[in-house]
C-alpha cells in the first residue's frame, strides 16, 4: 500500500514542468478577486490576457499576479458560475486591478456538473447528467431526496412495490436507464444487482443512508446517466451513479436556522376492490362451500345451519369492514436546525435532526436522529475539511400483515358480544374436519413486535494541496462504522403456535449486524486555459475501499406469558437451532484519470481511464479495465451562430465507454469449504465443501453509447435534452440451476447478454419569464422509453424457463430475443359461451379447449412504451405553485388479482375475502358471455392473455405551493429569512387497469407542510 | 502529458501487482479452499469429510442400504394401509412417478453426485498442491477418492441406469472426472462401465502398499499413535475393499473371469487372515450380545455414529404400530431360513439366530442394534462390502455353470453353522444372498443384473415379474430438465 504515497510524490515532482512558461514581460499585475456577494477570496479564478497565452489561476486567498506581454490589452477574469469580467489594462491603471470583484450568475451555478470526483462546467461536459438544486427537489417532494429524484428525472426509477406498498421500512429497488442483470442474484446475495451507485459529498455510501439522510441537509444531487459521466467510478458504475453533496457551512457571522415538515398520510385502499359480507356468502354458495359433496345428509344438515347461521349475522346487520382495522393516519414529523458561520480561515456548522415518520400501519414508525459537525480550515495553500455525522435509527414494523386483514370474511364480527377480541373467528365443532380462521384483530392485539435500532457514524476527511494555480492535490478519508440491531418477539398465545407444545410456544429472534467501511483516495487535479483557447483538465488518482459485515443471530423460544416478553422469560432455544453468523469482506483499489480537452469552448473531447480491483472477483479475473471516451460540440459558440442570440445554448454530445457491475456477494468467485458437523468418527471431523466458487467468472461489463443534444433558446425560455442511448451489457451473470449431476444445484455464471436501447427527453418552456420581476412560468415534459433483448443466453436459463411455466404466476422467461420484461403466456380467445371453458389460441393459430404450456407467446410486456412526467410550476415574486403528473402509456400487466382473487380460487381460498369481480361476470348458462369462467373451486385457471391488460395510468404525483416571505416582513418578524411550503404526494391515481396494490402494506397519500426560518 | 500517463500506467501496474494479495479475502465464516488444503491434515479432513456424507440418510445411511433399495429389492413385507406405510406403498408397486419418490430419488442423485464433486475438488488440489505428505499418504488419499468416486458412480448407474446384462449400450449416467462448470453428457453403460473399471484400477494401484495388506484392519491402534489415519482399514476403502468392489463390479458388467480372479483375491487375504470368518463365541457364545454384523468379515464400512437410528427408525419392533421393516414370514421360515435342502435355509443358521429376534409372534431384524458395549465401533459400522458376498461372487463367476461354484458356498455355510448343500442352483444362490447381505442394500441389484423376479414372498405368483418398468428407475427431474 505504500506504493500510493510514492506515485503521487512522483506526480508532485513532474508537476512543475506542466507550468513552465517564457516570460517577456512589460508588467506585472499584483491583485485579489473577491466574491461579490461576500467579499470573501475566491480560489481558482482564471486570468487571461486576450489574445495571448498569458494567464494564471488565482491561489487559495484569492491573489493572483499576472505577467502582461503588451502595453495595452485586455484582462479576463473567468470562473464557473461566475460572470467573467473584463478590464482593460493601459500600464497605468495597474492599482483597478488591486481587488477584482465577481458576482454569480444565478443561471450558471446550476450548469456545473459534481461528479464527486471532479466538477466540470455543463457547458463542457460530454456525459449525459442532470442536476438538481436543493430548492427543486424540496418543491416536489420532503420525503427522502431519491422520492424527489424520481419526479424530476424520469430515467430514475423507483420500483413501485405491490407487496409492500408505502412501508416506511422497505429500501425501495432503484433503476437508473433500466436493469442491466438477470434475476435470481438479489435472491441469492441479498444485493441488488441493478442498484445504482450513491456517492454522498465524495464517498460511496449505501442506499439506506441517502433514504435516512435529512433532505433540509441536501444542497445537490447529479444523476450520472453515461458511460462519459459514469466511467470515472469504473466497474461499479453500469447502473448509473447517484451524487449527493451536503451544504457546506457558509461564511459570515453565527446563523442558526430551523427547517420542519409536518406530514399527515393516508393510506389509500382505492384499489381493493372486495365484497361484502351478503356478496361473500352468496359467492360462497355458489361456489359450493355449503354443499356437502358425499350427499351426507347429515353434513349437509350441518352446512346449512351454517349458512344460515351466517345468513342470520347478515341480516343483523354485520358487515365488517376489516381494511379500516390495521390503518390510521399517518403523523410525519422532521426538524433540522443547523448552524453555522465562521470567517476566512475557518468555518463551521452544527446540525442536528430529528424524523418520525409514522407509516399507515399501525405500529409502523421510523424515527432518526442524526447530529452532524461540518468543519472547513484553510491556511495557506492548504484546506482541511471533515464532515462527521452520528446517527440513530429507531424502527417498528406491524406484526400482522395487511393481507391478513384483507383475507377476513365480512361476515365475521370484530369483536364477541363482550366487546373483547375472540382467537377465532370461526371453529369447527369437535370432530368436523374444517379449518379454524384466525382473527388477525388477536394476533395484533397480543403482546408481538418487530423493532430495530441502528446506530452508526460516518466521518469523511478531505486534505486540499492547492500547489500551484493549476494544481491540486487531495486526499481523502472516509470511515463509516454502522450497527443493526433487530428483534422479533411472537406472544406463546399467537395463533402459529397453536399446535406446538406448551413449552415451545413464543418466539424471539434476535439478529445484529455489523459494518465497517473504510475508504481512502488520493487525487491530483489539473485545469489551466492555455492561449486562452486550449482549457485542459486532468484528474489522476488512486482509490481504495474495504467493507466488511458481520451478522450474529439467534432465536429463543418457550415463552409462558404473553405480557412477559424479555429474552429472559424464555423457555430455551428451538429444537436443532444452531446460532447463525455470517461474514462477508470486499475490498477493492483502483487507478483512475479523466483527462478534459476543450478547444476554444467549442469543441470537447473527455477521456477516463479506471483500472479496478476487487476481492469478489476470481484470481483468474481480478482486474478490470473501464474506458470512456465522449466529444461535444457546442454549436452556439461557432462564429456563425455567435450573431445570434437565439440559442444560449445547443450542444451536441456523444459518448462510449464500458463501465462494469460489482453489486455482487463477496465470496462467489472462490470454494468454501464446511465442517460436516452433523457427525464425527473416530478419525476425527470431516470437512466438505459448502460452496462451489467460479474463479474464471468475468465481471460483468456494460458498453455503453449515448448520443444527446442540449439546447437553451429564447432568451432561455426553452430548454430540451434530448438522449439517445445503446447499452449492451456481456456477459450477464447469472445464478443459474445446474443438473444434479454437476454436484451442485446452482452456480454463479456468466451466461449471454443483454441489449437495450432508449432514449429520454426533457423539454421545459417558460411562457412567462421575467426572472428581473421573479415571475417564472414553466411546463415540463419529460419521457423516457427503453426496449431490452437477451442475446446468446441459449439453454442456459431453460430451469427457470421450465419452473416459470409450470409455477401458478411466472410469465417472465428468457429466450434469445426475448425482452426481460415481456409477458409469456397462451393466448386465449375467451370464455365459449356455450360451453363456459376457456378457448385457447395455439401457436400455429388454431383454436384448442386444451391448455399447453408450448403454446406461450409473448402476449405484453410489462415495459411502458413511454412515460415520464408532465408537470408546471408557477413563481410570482415568492409565491410558487407547482404540480407533476406521472404517466404511463404503452405497457402490460399480467393482472394478478383477477388471476388469484377471481378465478383460481382454491378450496382454501375461498374462505379469504375476494375481489368482487369473483361474483359478478362469471359464466354460467344465464351468463354465458361474461368474461371469467364459471364459480368453480376445483377448476385450474392457466395463464392465459385473458389476463394481460394494458395498464395506462396518470398519477398524481405531487402538487405543491410555496411562499417565501418578503425580506420585510421577515424582518419584521425579527428573521432572517422564511419560507413555508405544503406539498401533496400520489394524490390520485388513474389507470386502465384495476390491481389489488399494497398486499402486505397499503399505499399511501401524503400532504406535507413544510416550514424553514433563518435567524 | 504522455509522458505522466505512460508513468501513471506502469505504476499502476506496479501497485496492482501489490494490489493483489490485499485484494485477496478469505472468508472467516467459512473455510476457504487454499487455507483447508494447505497442509496433510486439511486433506485427511476432507477425506475424512466425504467418508461421513455417505452416511446421509439419502445415501448409504438409510436410501440406499437399509430402506429405499432395500424395500425395492423386496426385503420387506409392505403392508396396504396407506396411514402406516404412506409412500412405501408406491415404491413397493414400483411408481417411481409419485411426487414423493421422484423427490427422493433427485435427492440421493444430488447427493453422490455432490460427494462425487467432492472427490474430484479434493483429486484436483491433490494433483497441483505442493503439501509434503508423510509415507504413503498421498497415494492412499488420493487411491481411496478415486475408489469412492467409482464407487458413488457405479451406485447410480446401478439405481438408474439399464439392465446392464440386456442393454449395455443405453445411455445411462453422466461421469464426472473432473470438477467443471460444463455438465457432461449421458454416457452408454458400457462406457460408464470401462470409467468405473478404470477408476478402480488407477485405485488398486495406489493402494497397493495399503497397510491392512501386511497389518491387517488395525482396528486397536496404539494409545499413542498420532494420527489414526491409517487405521481402522475396514472403516475405509482400503486395497482388498477397491479389490471387492472390482469383483462385485466386473460381476454387475458381465466379465465372469475378472469377478472371479478380484473375489478369490479378497478370499485369499481372509484366509491369510485378514478378514477372519466371524468368532463362533462371538455368536452363538454370547446370545444376549452376539456381534451381528460379523465385523471380523467386513471388508469395508462406514462409521456411522448414531448407527442405532437405523434400527430404531426401521426395524424396532417397539414401533408398532407405525411401521417395521422385516421379512415376509412364508419367504422366511419356508424359503429363506426353512425349506431344508430345496432352498438352503435352516434355522440353526447363525444369521438366523443372530439377526431376527422374536417379538410375539413375528422375528424382527437386528443386525443394526447396538452391542452391549456402547463404546464398540462395531456399533457403528453400515456395512458396504463383505466377505460372504466375496463367496457368493466367486461361487456364482467360477465358471459359467452355476453348479461348479458350489465348494465356496458350502465353504461360507460352514462357517454359518449349516450344512453344506448338495447342488447349487441360481434360485438356492439367490436365497444365500437374501441371508448374507439382507438389509444391506444390495438385493435389488442382484435381481436386477440377473433379471430375475423380486422376491417378496415365497408365491411366485405375488413377486414382480422382471422389467425394465421395475429395474430402470427415471433419471431425477433435476439432471432432465437442465
Amino acid at each position: 500500500m505504500s506504493m500510493k504515497i510514492r506515485i503521487f510524490f512522483i506526480l508532485i515532482l513532474l508537476l512543475p514542468f506542466w507550468s513552465l512558461n517564457a516570460q517577456n514581460d512589460v508588467a506585472v499585475l499584483k491583485g485579489k478577486v473577491l466574491d461579490a456577494a461576500d467579499g470573501y477570496p475566491l480560489i481558482g479564478v482564471t486570468v487571461m490576457v486576450e489574445g495571448t497565452k498569458y494567464g494564471t489561476v488565482t491561489d487559495v486567498d484569492g491573489a493572483y499576479e499576472l505577467h502582461i506581454p503588451r502595453e495595452k490589452c485586455e484582462v479576463t477574469f473567468s470562473y464557473v458560475g461566475y460572470d467573467d469580467e473584463v478590464r482593460m489594462f493601459t500600464l497605468k491603471n495597474a492599482s483597478a486591478f488591486n481587488r477584482i470583484v465577481m458576482s454569480m450568475n444565478a443561471e450558471q451555478l446550476a450548469d456545473v456538473v459534481v461528479t464527486g470526483v471532479y466538477e466540470r462546467k455543463k457547458e463542457s461536459f460530454t456525459g449525459a447528467s442532470a442536476t438538481f438544486k436543493a430548492d427543486e427537489l424540496k418543491a416536489v417532494g420532503s420525503t427522502n431526496v431519491l422520492q424527489s429524484l424520481k419526479t424530476l428525472d424520469p430515467s430514475f426509477k423507483m420500483m413501485e412495490s405491490t407487496q409492500f406498498g408505502s412501508n416506511p421500512n422497505m429500501m425501495p429497488d432503484i433503476e437508473i436507464r433500466g436493469k442491466t442483470s438477470v434475476v435470481g442474484l438479489k435472491e441469492e446475495y441479498g444485493t441488488d444487482p441493478n442498484q445504482p451507485l450513491f456517492i454522498l459529498d465524495g464517498f460511496e455510501t449505501t442506499l439506506e443512508t441517502i433514504m435516512n439522510l435529512n433532505m433540509n441537509r441536501v444542497a445537490s444531487v447529479t444523476i450520472l446517466k453515461d458511460a462519459a459521466s459514469t466511467a470515472i467510478y469504473g466497474s461499479k458504475a453500469s447502473n448509473g451513479v447517484v451524487v449527493i453533496e451536503t451544504k457546506a457551512p457558509a461564511r459570515g457571522r453565527l446563523q442558526l436556522s430551523y427547517k420542519g415538515d409536518f406530514g399527515l398520510s393516508l393510506a389509500d385502499l382505492s384499489d381493493y376492490n372486495l365484497m361484502n359480507a351478503r356478496e361473500k356468502l352468496e359467492f360462497e354458495t355458489l361456489a359450493g362451500v355449503y354443499r356437502d359433496n358425499m350427499n351426507d345428509p347429515f353434513a349437509q344438515v350441518r352446512l346449512d345451519n351454517l349458512r344460515n347461521e351466517r345468513l342470520k349475522e347478515i341480516e343483523r346487520g354485520v358487515d365488517t369492514y376489516w381494511l379500516s382495522e390495521p390503518i390510521r393516519p399517518g403523523f410525519t414529523h422532521k426538524h433540522n436546525i443547523y448552524a453555522e458561520g465562521g470567517e476566512d480561515k475557518i468555518r463551521y456548522g452544527i446540525g442536528l435532526s430529528y424524523g418520525n415518520v409514522g407509516g399507515v400501519m399501525k405500529d409502523s414508525d421510523r424515527r432518526t436522529i442524526e447530529g452532524n459537525v461540518d468543519l472547513i480550515y484553510r491556511t495557506g495553500k492548504f484546506q482541511f475539511s471533515n464532515k462527521l455525522s452520528i446517527n440513530y435509527l429507531d424502527v417498528t414494523n406491524p406484526t400482522v400483515s395487511f393481507a391478513e386483514y384483507a383475507y377476513a370474511n365480512p361476515y365475521y364480527r370484530k369483536f364477541n358480544a363482550d366487546g373483547k377480541v375472540d382467537k377465532y373467528l370461526y371453529y369447527p365443532e369437535e370432530g368436523i374436519d374444517d379449518y379454524p380462521v384466525a382473527n388477525p384483530l388477536w394476533n395484533a392485539h397480543l403482546n408481538n413486535w418487530d423493532t430495530a435500532s441502528g446506530f452508526g457514524f460516518t466521518n469523511n476527511f478531505i486534505f486540499e494541496w492547492f500547489v500551484t494555480e493549476a494544481l491540486r492535490l487531495r486526499a481523502k478519508f472516509g470511515l463509516t462504522k454502522q450497527d443493526e440491531d433487530e428483534q422479533v418477539r411472537l406472544s406463546p398465545q399467537h395463533t402459529r403456535f397453536d399446535d406446538m407444545g406448551e413449552t415451545e410456544k413464543g418466539l424471539y429472534s434476535h439478529t445484529q449486524i455489523k459494518e465497517l467501511v473504510y475508504e481512502g483516495d488520493v487525487a491530483v487535479t489539473y485545469g489551466k486555459l492555455f492561449a486562452k483557447k486550449h482549457m485542459v483538465n486532468a484528474v489522476g488518482g488512486f482509490n481504495f475501499s474495504n467493507n466488511s459485515r458481520h451478522i450474529y443471530g439467534y432465536s429463543a423460544n418457550g415463552f409462558t406469558d404473553d405480557q412477559f416478553d424479555a429474552p429472559s422469560f424464555a423457555n430455551g432455544y428451538p429444537d436443532g437451532d444452531s446460532p447463525d453468523y455470517s461474514e462477508s469482506l470486499k475490498r477493492a483499489a483502483s487507478f483512475y484519470i479523466n483527462g478534459g480537452y476543450v478547444y476554444d469552448d467549442r469543441y470537447l473531447l473527455d477521456f477516463n481511464y479506471r483500472l479496478d480491483g476487487a476481492s469478489m472477483f476470481g484470481t483468474g479475473n481480478r482486474f478490470r479495465n473501464t474506458w470512456s471516451v465522449g466529444t461535444g460540440w457546442n454549436i452556439h459558440k461557432e462564429p456563425f451562430m455567435r450573431d445570434r442570440d437565439f440559442f444560449s445554448m445547443l450542444k451536441i454530445r456523444g459518448s462510449v465507454g464500458n463501465p462494469g457491475n460489482q453489486n455482487f456477494s463477496a465470496y462467489q468467485a472462490f470454494s468454501t469449504y464446511k465442517f460436516n458437523g452433523w457427525m464425527t468418527n473416530v478419525f476425527g471431523t470431516g470437512v466438505i465443501l459448502n460452496a462451489l466458487g467460479n474463479t474464471d467468472l468475468a465481471w460483468q461489463e456494460t458498453v455503453n453509447y449515448d448520443l444527446g443534444a442540449d439546447l437553451t433558446f429564447w432568451g432561455d425560455r426553452v430548454n430540451v435534452t434530448l438522449d439517445y442511448y445503446w447499452k449492451h451489457t456481456d456477459p450477464l451473470l447469472a445464478v443459474i440451476t445446474t443438473p444434479g449431476s454437476m454436484g451442485v444445484t446452482s452456480v454463479a455464471m456468466n451466461a449471454g447478454s443483454q441489449k437495450t436501447q432508449g432514449w429520454e427527453t426533457t423539454f421545459r418552456i417558460s411562457p412567462i419569464y421575467r426572472p428581473s420581476e421573479g415571475i417564472n412560468w414553466n411546463i415540463s415534459i419529460n419521457a423516457t422509453s427503453s426496449r431490452s433483448v437477451y442475446a446468446d443466453i441459449g439453454n442456459s436459463f431453460s430451469a427457470l424457463n421450465e419452473s416459470g411455466k409450470s409455477s401458478l404466476v411466472g410469465t417472465t422467461r428468457y429466450y434469445d430475443g426475448g425482452s426481460p420484461t415481456a409477458i409469456w403466456a397462451v393466448r386465449s380467445a375467451g370464455i365459449d359461451p356455450a360451453t363456459g371453458k376457456e378457448l385457447f389460441i395455439k401457436k400455429d393459430g388454431t383454436y384448442s379447449f386444451t391448455y399447453d404450456v408450448n403454446d406461450e407467446v409473448v402476449v405484453g410486456d410489462t415495459q411502458p412504451k413511454v412515460e415520464g412526467l408532465i408537470g408546471t410550476m408557477f413563481y410570482f415574486k415568492g409565491l410558487s405553485v407547482g404540480c407533476y403528473f406521472r404517466y404511463r402509456w404503452g405497457g402490460q400487466v399480467f393482472n394478478s388479482s383477477l388471476f388469484q382473487k377471481v378465478e383460481n380460487i382454491g378450496t382454501q381460498d375461498v374462505y379469504n375475502n375476494q375481489d368482487k369481480r369473483a361474483l359478478y361476470d362469471r359464466w354460467s348458462e344465464n351468463n354465458r358471455e361474461a368474461y371469467f369462467k364459471g364459480i368453480s373451486l376445483v377448476q385450474r385457471t392457466e395463464k392465459s392473455s385473458r389476463f394481460v391488460m394494458d395498464d395506462n395510468s396518470i398519477v398524481g404525483e405531487s402538487f405543491n405551493i410555496g411562499y417565501e416571505f418578503p425580506d420585510r416582513i421577515a424582518r419584521r418578524m425579527r428573521l432572517g429569512a422564511m419560507n413555508i411550503q405544503m406539498t401533496m404526494t400520489d394524490v390520485f391515481r388513474a389507470s386502465s387497469v384495476r390491481v389489488e396494490r399494497g398486499i402486505d402494506y397499503p399505499f399511501a397519500r401524503t400532504v406535507t407542510m413544510s416550514i424553514g426560518i433563518t435567524f | 502529458m504522455k509522458k505522466i500517463f505512460t508513468l501513471f500506467a506502469i505504476l499502476s501496474l506496479m501497485t496492482a501487482v501489490s494490489c493483489d494479495a490485499w485484494l485477496d479475502v478469505k472468508p472467516y465464516d467459512k473455510m476457504a479452499e487454499d487455507e483447508l488444503l494447505s497442509s496433510e491434515e486439511g486433506f485427511i479432513k476432507f477425506l475424512n469429510g466425504i467418508y461421513i456424507e455417505l452416511n446421509r440418510d439419502m445415501l448409504y445411511g438409510g436410501a440406499l442400504s437399509v430402506e429405499m433399495v432395500e424395500i425395492m429389492g423386496g426385503a420387506y413385507a409392505v403392508g396396504t394401509d396407506n396411514s402406516v406405510w404412506g409412500n412405501y406403498a408406491d415404491l413397493a408397486e414400483y411408481e417411481y412417478g409419485t411426487e414423493y419418490w421422484r423427490a427422493r430419488m433427485n435427492e440421493t442423485w444430488n447427493k453422490a453426485y455432490s460427494l462425487i464433486l467432492n472427490c474430484n475438488l479434493l483429486l484436483e488440489n491433490l494433483e497441483s498442491t505442493g503439501v509434503k505428505f508423510s509415507g504413503d499418504n498421498m497415494k492412499v488419499i488420493k487411491g481411496e477418492a478415486i475408489a469412492l468416486r467409482a464407487m458413488l458412480h457405479f451406485d447410480m448407474l446401478r439405481l438408474f441406469g439399464p439392465v446392464y446384462s440386456r442393454n449395455p449400450q443405453a445411455l445411462s449416467i453422466p461421469y464426472y472426472k473432473k470438477y467443471t462448470l460444463v455438465p457432461n453428457a449421458l454416457l452408454p453403460a458400457s462406457e460408464v462401465a470401462s470409467e468405473i473399471m478404470n477408476d478402480l484400477q488407477e485405485a488398486r494401484i495406489l493402494l497397493a502398499n495399503d497397510p491392512i495388506v501386511t497389518s491387517g484392519t488395525m482396528t486397536t491402534p496404539p494409545a499413542d499413535a498420532s494420527s489414526v489415519f491409517m487405521y481402522y482399514r475396514n472403516l475405509r476403502l482400503n486395497y482388498y475393499a477397491v479389490t471387492g468392489l472390482m469383483a462385485r463390479c466386473a460381476l454387475y458388467f458381465g466379465d465372469r473371469e475378472s469377478a472371479y480372479e478380484y473375489s478369490t483375491e479378497v478370499i485369499d487375504a481372509s484366509n491369510a487372515g485378514i478378514f477372519p470368518f466371524v468368532d463362533k463365541s462371538l455368536v452363538t457364545g454370547s446370545p444376549d450380545d452376539p456381534d451381528r454384523i460379523f465385523s471380523s468379515e467386513v471388508i469395508f464400512a462406514l462409521t456411522h455414529s448414531q448407527r442405532n437410528t437405523l434400527f430404531k427408525s426401521y426395524f424396532d419392533p417397539s414401533r408398532i404400530p407405525n411401521y417395521v421393516f422385516r421379512m415376509d414370514n412364508d419367504l422366511m421360515s419356508n424359503v429363506v431360513f426353512g425349506g431344508g435342502a430345496m432352498t438352503g435355509g435352516n434355522q440353526d443358521d447363525y444369521r438366523y439366530r443372530v439377526n431376527w429376534v422374536a417379538t410375539g409372534a413375528n422375528r424382527y431384524f437386528y443386525k443394526y442394534s447396538d452391542m452391549n458395549d456402547t463404546g464398540n465401533i462395531c456399533n457403528t459400522m453400515i456395512p458396504m462390502i463383505r466377505l460372504g458376498e466375496m463367496y457368493l461372487i466367486a461361487a456364482e463367476s467360477r465358471s459359467e455353470d452355476i453348479g461348479s461354484g458350489l465348494a465356496y458356498v458350502n465353504a461360507l455355510r460352514s462357517n454359518r453353522g449349516v450344512n453344506g448343500l448338495q447342488s447349487l442352483t441360481r434360485e438356492i444362490l439367490q436365497y444365500e444372498y437374501i441371508r448374507e447381505l439382507y438389509g444391506e442394500g444390495q438385493l435389488f441389484f442382484m435381481y436386477k443384473r440377473m433379471f430375475t423376479p423380486v422376491l417378496f414372498t415365497s408365491n411366485a405368483n405375488r413377486n414382480p415379474q422382471p422389467s425394465d418398468a421395475i429395474f430402470v428407475v427415471p433419471l431425477p427431474d433435476s439432471e432432465t430438465d437442465n
